[in-house]
């Protein structure tokens, strides 16, 4: 099947138009880690999930995506770190790839996660993503690096500017873990409490 | 569904009206907001259209005519403009944001990075890279300086006489003799090509290559080089197959797999074995003609033309159109010697290993084609065409060895060219038509696996007379125009 000469993407598999909701899959919300390679995505991922990793190869492709469980205020997320997204109009398989696990695997939760120093580059995919209507968190990763640099972030009026959380942390050094966590825990326990009120 | 969120930079107005017309057709359920999903039509995503065509019917069609007008209004793909609008309101965000400290902010290393993506001084940059890393320290210093020595000092002088004497005096039959030395044994050809000829060129331009991949100049050099790769159907993302082919057309035919389309992927494949010379090849041919300025730069110029002239062709007839493309720009900055080292070292582990049992494989085989009478044989076939082309019978060896692989073509050619055998005309000729002359067979292995057989031969059948004829041709033209070089 092609359109305009151009042939499909290897996703073609047809979502059924089911929309997200907090714990409406098996009891277990998703959580879906994006950004660019080399952003300390999978070091946060590490911080959320401990230990226990299963990578496997995304259906039909060569990439891999590795999904851990974390316990966050007593509720068991599912988390997913996707291969590198530059931008939500992808190029290589490996974009694809994240792009589908985060269009189509019905995440409840993004984290964008990007690096400090490279903020003003990668906010050009936060940009894109809030244009999805996804529900997302933006972790300011690396932070350590942007302030041995002298940068400074003002990352209260980003959050203000975005309307959406904005968290800073040093993944690999564990600083910033918890607040995250606390940002998902309260996002989870108010998007629970609007579905009781639409339901 | 979520609602949109309030919009923090709004689109060019044109963009808002077809985003909007687009929407108000949307009726099915969508897992993202009709806004991004429109967004993704516009930018004419291959996905969304597979989405939206399996649930909107007709109205498909009335979509797809907002996206085409929408796009002949703004005269250019979308996807640019939607890109480039995220950019610049990241930019606009992120300056309220972000306080750098004063004095990074204009640094030497953001001023040179901005400089290296624009034609001007982008291009005469490119041109100080070119004549100090591949000229300089490949052609002159490598090919030339290092060669010399090896070559000269230490087989030459050294150990093909103690090897030859060696062999003669201990071994008392001529066949094991040839096989192991004298003028094509194993230590005294294959080795030597291996070690004295290809190796330092080959270092060196891997050494070169890792200084200027861990700089970060080659993403710039692709933004550089989108404009002139539109006209050959690529985009800028083929400038690390290409440039990587300057060091092994094999290894970067591999690597043509990261361009977007088939129709890409099939001219890269075959601009790489057409008119990318290989290190070796480069190294060599820089290093003989370095005497001649004037025949340098018309086997630069005839190469490049023929590059770009089969690139607009293949363009043309190979169905298809070049895309836009995306890629992330890192800082400029100083390479870490060590990483250098290491990569380096890495990738002539890798050639070496790749390489040394080839080169004794082909001495071998050569030693086994005069036992049996083939390898005169098939010099005897491809006389007529070296000769038709100028050159004298002995460059038919060396476009057999080519063949094998080309940095063993290339080190024939060393040869032929410092034993004096050659004039500046014929070096001139015999340069243009090795380095269009077949990719060797392990780059037409690699065809094979990555394109497909069809087109691998394809390839193959088309460069082949055209080489010979553009030898032909070339000869004939200086022969005309009396000129001797």
């Amino acid at each position: 099947m092609s359109f305009s000469g151009r042939s499909v993407s290897p996703v073609n598999r047809d979502p059924g138009g089911m929309v997200a909701h907090p714990g409406g899959r098996a009891g277990m919300p998703r959580l879906v880690l994006v950004g660019t390679p080399n952003v300390g995505k999978s070091a946060l991922f590490n911080a959320l999930t401990g230990i226990y990793v299963t990578v496997s190869n995304y259906p039909g492709t060569t990439v891999e995506v590795a999904r851990g469980r974390a316990v966050i205020d007593g509720t068991t997320w599912e988390v997913i770190d996707t291969p590198g997204l530059y931008s939500l109009l992808p190029i290589t398989e490996e974009e694809r790839v994240a792009r589908t696990v985060l269009l189509w695997d019905r995440p409840d939760l993004i984290l964008h996660v990007v690096e400090a120093r490279h903020l003003t580059r990668l906010l050009s995919l936060t940009l894109q993503l809030l244009e999805t209507g996804l529900p997302l968190i933006l972790v300011v990763n690396v932070l350590d690096e942007a302030e041995r640099l002298g940068i400074r972030l003002d990352l209260s009026l980003l959050q203000q500017r975005l309307g959406v959380p904005v968290v800073g942390t040093v993944a690999a050094g564990g600083r910033g873990v918890d607040e995250l966590k606390a940002r998902i825990a309260s996002w989870y326990r108010s998007a629970k409490g609007e579905e009781r009120k639409v339901g | 569904m979520a609602a949109a969120p309030p919009l923090l930079f709004p689109y060019p107005p044109v963009l808002e009206e077809a985003v909007a017309a687009i929407v108000s057709l949307l009726a099915a359920e969508y897992p993202l907001a009709p806004r991004a999903l429109a967004l993704l039509l516009l930018a004419d995503d291959a996905e969304a259209w597979y989405l939206v065509a399996a649930r909107e019917g007709e109205r498909v069609e009335q979509v797809r005519r907002i996206v085409q007008e929408t796009q002949d209004r703004l005269g250019e793909p979308l996807n640019y403009t939607l890109l480039r609008h995220y950019h610049e309101a990241a930019a606009t965000l992120a300056a309220d944001v972000v306080s750098l400290p004063a004095r990074q902010r204009q640094g030497w290393g953001n001023r040179l990075g901005a400089w290296t993506m624009r034609p001007w001084p982008g291009l005469p940059i490119l041109g100080l890279v070119l004549y100090f890393g591949l000229y300089q320290a490949v052609g002159v210093f490598g090919a030339g300086t290092v060669v010399d020595f090896l070559e000269s000092r230490v087989f030459e002088a050294w150990l093909n006489p103690w090897i030859n004497s060696l062999v003669c005096s201990s071994i008392p039959w001529p066949w094991l003799q040839e096989l192991l030395a004298l003028d094509y044994g194993l230590v005294t050809l294959g080795l030597r090509y291996a070690v004295a000829i290809i190796l330092p060129i080959v270092g060196i331009f891997f050494l070169v290559f890792s200084l200027i991949e861990d700089s970060g100049y080659l993403p710039r050099l692709a933004l550089l080089a989108d404009r002139f790769f539109k006209a050959i159907g690529l985009n800028g993302r083929a400038v690390i197959p290409l440039v990587l082919g300057f060091g092994c057309d094999t290894m970067a035919t591999v690597v043509s797999r990261t361009l977007e389309t088939r129709q890409e992927r099939v001219i890269a494949t075959l601009l790489l074995a057409l008119a990318i010379p290989c290190s070796a090849q480069l190294g060599v041919i820089l290093a003989i003609l370095s005497g001649r300025p004037l025949a340098l730069l018309l086997w630069a110029g005839i190469v490049l033309f023929i590059l770009l002239l089969v690139g607009y062709l293949a363009a043309r007839v190979l169905p298809g159109s070049g895309r836009g493309f995306y890629m992330d720009i890192p800082p400029l900055r100083w390479p870490r010697l060590g990483n250098v080292l290491a990569k380096t070292l890495a990738r002539i582990q890798w050639y070496l290993l790749e390489v040394l049992p080839f080169f004794l494989l082909a001495s071998t085989l050569i030693w086994a084609g005069r036992l049996t009478g083939l390898f005169p044989l098939a010099v005897r076939a491809l006389t007529p065409l070296t000769t038709a082309i100028g050159l004298p019978p002995a460059m038919a060896p060396v476009f057999l060895y080519g063949f094998f692989r080309r940095d063993y073509g290339a080190a024939g050619l060393y040869d032929l060219a410092a034993g004096g055998a050659l004039t500046g005309t014929q070096m001139l000729v015999a340069a243009t038509t090795l380095t269009l002359f077949v990719p060797c067979i392990a780059q037409f292995s690699v065809m094979l696996k990555e394109r497909g057989w069809r087109t691998a031969l394809g390839i193959v059948l088309f460069i082949f007379p055209f080489a010979f004829a553009c030898g032909f041709l070339l000869h004939r033209l200086l022969l005309v125009a009396g000129l001797t070089l």
